[in-house]
């Protein structure tokens, strides 16, 4: 049935073979019911008295509103209920909010001003969706115009217009600097030696997920003043959190119903229309649908953002490559929904699948007035790759080599030291470089087919060279003058071998009793302050493999203390996540960061010491 | 609230129509925009006379204004309009979209129209009258009248040209479309574009060029250097108006050497 082919022959002794899922055909767990039509998506689901929910939006990409006027709309026949922006309880958020990254930017409705076209700025619930659609056109706003910024280095000019007012300078904070940095050598250096330097942009459009299913829910009165609400979503319990906060109510008083998606992709995880939805039921006590068009779909569903690339590579006449420097945009659009984590995933992958020995990256979440970017497949990533190929096949071009032995002369070998200081290990490239040539009839030589992912790391790749840092781009720098956005030349050297430059200190958790309970996880000792006492910086013995340093796990975040490790008791090192790379960025010697402090402390659904009180369990692995 | 109608014929349907009402045919334009609650439709109006029928009559092919994309691909009298139709919507498109409704049917939308427009279609009306396409077209969207049926010269084999450049294919609506009858056998040279303005329309200076010349590359070079005179395109999701204007000739030089660039 599979027409994949394994290569079993590779790594044979690594492996157990013994799989039961890997290699094998698997029915899918929904596909019967899809395919017999017997599925029930959240639009399936039937409601006496439903009632509808259209949105206002805003025709113009930056405007401020200085009035609304909704009379007319009021005395149109059907319409039950004006939702205005003071309706909602809590009108402030950021999806990521959950897990404490980034501050409340976004309005579930906007008030005061519209920062991208198609923003909602005030509901109407009618007994009919026509009824909902004739009352929005008969609504007035007063807008006036504001100037607007859609292109990413536009926005960080001095001088453009401030899109997002959290973020007054139209850039995420990471750190002290409006971008997120990554050094690893100095490629000042590299250039310097290199017989090569090989230049490019890149550019990639944003890209709308375009399910069958728009996006939507459905919310009504359950008993015990609990709401129901059947939905879309691919992230169910996601949306279940951010509405509680949205709504401000505890999420014991939601009973959300979901997972059959009629097509995600990312595309389903902001979390816009079940607080929408809810707040309609809330409001008046009926059940109330809110579902997107097809052109609401295209216009406000937020897209894969839009990302420009510059890659500059030294490279030596054999093609080795020995720098590479990265300059990175990711277009957020007006917030930041997801974008802010993309910047970080994207920075975790550089350069690429590569040992190359001095990387420098400068990445920016910029905020411009365009609809808001979120998750597609692989987004922080999926653009760099593409540039990176792209930027491979350029220089093997300009070196004069084979663009796959290009690939094999430079990839990855196990043991090779990555620029966030992590060992490669089950590297695999060589070796797929070699089954793609062989399967494409593709001559390589003989050196390069003989080549092994096992074989070829040194002592000296395995070491976290002298790293050249710079304090260049620091937060609001940018508003007053024009700074080159591409990596600063490094002012101050970080020693060989240093693991975390300077006092980078993991950020705290928000409230005391967000500290995981050692008791409550049936853990024997207090995981928490075990963490805390690891050192935060250990010189590397070279070329000796490192094991995963659980200094880096954050007491407060979801990803600790998964409830696997919770059902077990594990007296040494407890509950370090394996995946979780460690934040990229070795800036320089400063304290860290406040942490991140809201205004208002979140409600309490569920009170139990370090239990998030939006979400279920489900979330905490 | 929305009330639908139901009229014995389209005489006495055309005498319901007024500023709120719009006429049911296949439903593809309109059912969209009554899902959307596009305001001004209060009233729908429909006809059961049956109007699908495609015949030849002399030199002409009468085709009933309810005749579908699909009625058209599959009758042997409109041959000549199956590619045409072939490049209109997708196959449920196709199945329900009819020939009445595409004259109507807004920019960029309307390349069977397009077509009719170059064969200087006549159109024929509830009320026993009819009219040339052009005059048609030029005050479709004012009139309150109810098409019955559209009748076409055939034309001379090989003199008559379609193509419709989209950037979905098989089935995304046109950038633009044209439709040329070269000029043979008495017939006069039509030059019609789609989706280069409100309307269809004709490129009359083009026209003008291609009856006194030759097709070739030297020879068809004045009619592409004023393509697009007397066309309005806009600007729309698909292009703007600018652009339209810049690759309007390039596609007319293509569609008149067959492929040759």
């Amino acid at each position: 049935m599979s027409s994949v082919e394994f290569r079993k022959d590779i790594f044979a002794d690594e492996r157990d073979d013994d799989f039961n899922e890997i290699g094998k055909p698997r029915i899918r767990q929904d596909i019967l019911g899809h395919v017999t039509g017997r599925s029930r998506y959240y639009d399936d689901h039937l409601f006496d008295g439903l009632l509808h929910m259209r949105c206002v939006r805003s025709p113009h990409h930056h405007a401020r509103i200085r009035s609304v006027d909704a009379s007319a709309a009021e005395r149109m026949p059907g319409v039950r209920r004006i939702v205005r922006p003071s309706d909602v309880p809590n009108n402030l958020n950021t999806l990521l909010s959950l897990i404490g990254f980034g501050r409340d930017d976004e309005p579930l409705i906007a008030s005061g001003k519209v920062a991208y076209r198609g923003e909602p700025v005030l509901v109407i619930i009618a007994e009919t969706e026509a009824q909902a659609r004739a009352a929005c056109n008969a609504v007035r706003v007063d807008w006036e115009v504001l100037p607007h910024v859609l292109d990413v280095e536009e926005a960080i000019k001095p001088g453009a217009p401030t899109v997002n007012e959290t973020y007054p300078n139209n850039t995420f904070d990471y750190g002290r600097f409006d971008h997120q940095k990554l050094r690893f050598g100095d490629v000042r250096k590299a250039f310097r030696e290199a017989a090569h330097v090989v230049e490019a942009e890149y550019q990639m459009s944003p890209i709308e997920q375009a399910p069958v299913e728009t996006c939507g829910a459905i919310a009504a009165p359950e008993t015990n003043d609990r709401y129901l609400c059947h939905t879309g979503t691919q992230a169910l319990f996601f949306s279940l959190g951010t509405t509680a906060k949205l709504l401000d109510m505890p999420s014991s008083k939601l009973h959300f119903i979901g997972g059959t998606v009629g097509g995600g992709f990312g595309g389903k995880v902001d979390s816009l229309t079940e607080p929408m939805a809810v707040l309609g039921a809330m409001l008046t006590g009926r059940p109330v649908k809110f579902q997107w068009d097809r052109e609401e779909e295209m216009q406000v569903g937020a897209p894969r953002g839009g990302e420009r690339w510059r890659i500059r590579d030294a490279v030596t006449a054999d093609g080795h490559i020995i720098g590479r420097e990265f300059t990175g945009f990711f277009d957020s659009g007006a917030y930041t929904r997801l974008s802010s984590y993309a910047i970080q995933k994207g920075t975790g992958h550089l350069p690429g699948p590569y040992w190359i020995p001095n990387v420098a990256s400068n990445i920016y979440c910029v905020f411009t007035n365009r609809t808001p970017a979120t998750a597609m497949r692989g987004f922080g990533i999926t653009g760099v790759d593409f540039a990176i190929e792209c930027h491979m096949d350029r220089v093997a071009e300009t070196v004069g080599i084979d663009p796959i032995e290009l690939r094999i002369l430079n990839s990855y070998r196990d043991g090779d030291m990555k620029p966030h200081r992590r060992l490669a290990k089950n590297c695999a490239l060589v070796e797929c470089c070699q089954v793609v040539a062989e399967k494409a009839k593709w001559p390589i030589s003989q050196e390069a087919r003989s080549a092994s992912s096992l074989a070829g790391s040194s002592p000296e790749r395995a070491s976290i060279p002298d790293t050249a840092v710079d304090e260049e781009g620091k937060i609001g720098d940018r508003r007053n003058r024009e700074i080159d956005p591409a990596p600063a030349p490094g002012t101050k050297t970080v020693p060989a071998g240093t693991r975390q430059p300077g006092e980078m200190k993991d950020a705290g958790p928000q409230r005391p009793d967000m500290m995981p309970d050692a008791a409550a996880l049936g853990l024997k000792r207090d995981q928490a302050s075990a963490q805390r006492q690891m050192p935060a910086a250990a010189p590397s013995a070279r070329g000796a493999p490192q094991p995963v340093a659980p200094a880096q796990v954050r007491p407060a975040a979801p990803a600790a203390a998964p409830p696997a490790a919770a059902a077990q008791p594990q007296p040494s090192a407890p509950a370090a996540p394996p995946a979780r790379e460690p934040g990229p960025a070795p800036s320089t010697g400063q304290p860290a960061e406040v942490p991140y402090q809201p205004d208002k402390p979140f409600q309490r659904g569920v009170r139990r010491p370090g239990v998030s009180p939006f979400l279920s369990g489900s979330r905490r692995r | 609230m929305i009330t639908v109608e139901t009229f014995n014929t389209h005489r006495e349907a055309s005498s319901a129509l007024n500023d709120r009402t719009r006429f049911l045919a296949g439903g593809t334009l309109l059912m969209r925009d009554v899902n959307y609650a596009v305001p001004g439709i209060e009233h729908i109006v429909r006809s059961l006379e049956p109007l699908r029928t495609i015949r030849s009559e002399g030199d002409s092919v009468f085709i009933g204004a309810a005749a579908t994309m699909l009625d058209v691909i599959n009758a042997r009298e409109t041959a000549f309009l199956a590619p045409v139709s072939r490049a209109v919507g997708g196959p449920a498109i196709r199945n329900m979209a009819t020939v009445g409704g595409n004259l109507f049917a807004p920019s960029p939308f309307g390349d069977f129209t397009t077509a009719l427009l170059a064969l200087d279609a006549t159109i024929h009306f509830a009320d026993g009258r009819q009219e040339e396409i052009e005059t048609f077209l030029a005050q479709r969207d004012s009139g309150r009248r109810i098409v019955t049926a559209i009748s076409v010269a055939p034309p001379l084999s090989g003199s008559f040209l379609f193509s419709k450049i989209s950037r979905t294919k098989p089935k995304g609506p046109a950038i633009l479309s044209i439709a040329v009858r070269l000029p043979s056998g008495g017939q006069e040279a039509r030059i019609a574009f789609g989706a280069m303005g409100p309307t269809p329309l004709r490129a009359k200076a083009a026209e003008a060029a291609l009856s006194r010349t030759r097709i070739d590359e030297q020879g068809i070079a004045p009619v592409i250097a004023v393509a697009t005179e007397g066309l309005a395109p806009a600007d729309d999701a698909l292009a703007s108006q600018w652009y339209r204007r810049q690759v309007a000739p390039v596609h007319l030089k293509r569609l008149l050497l067959g492929g040759q660039r």
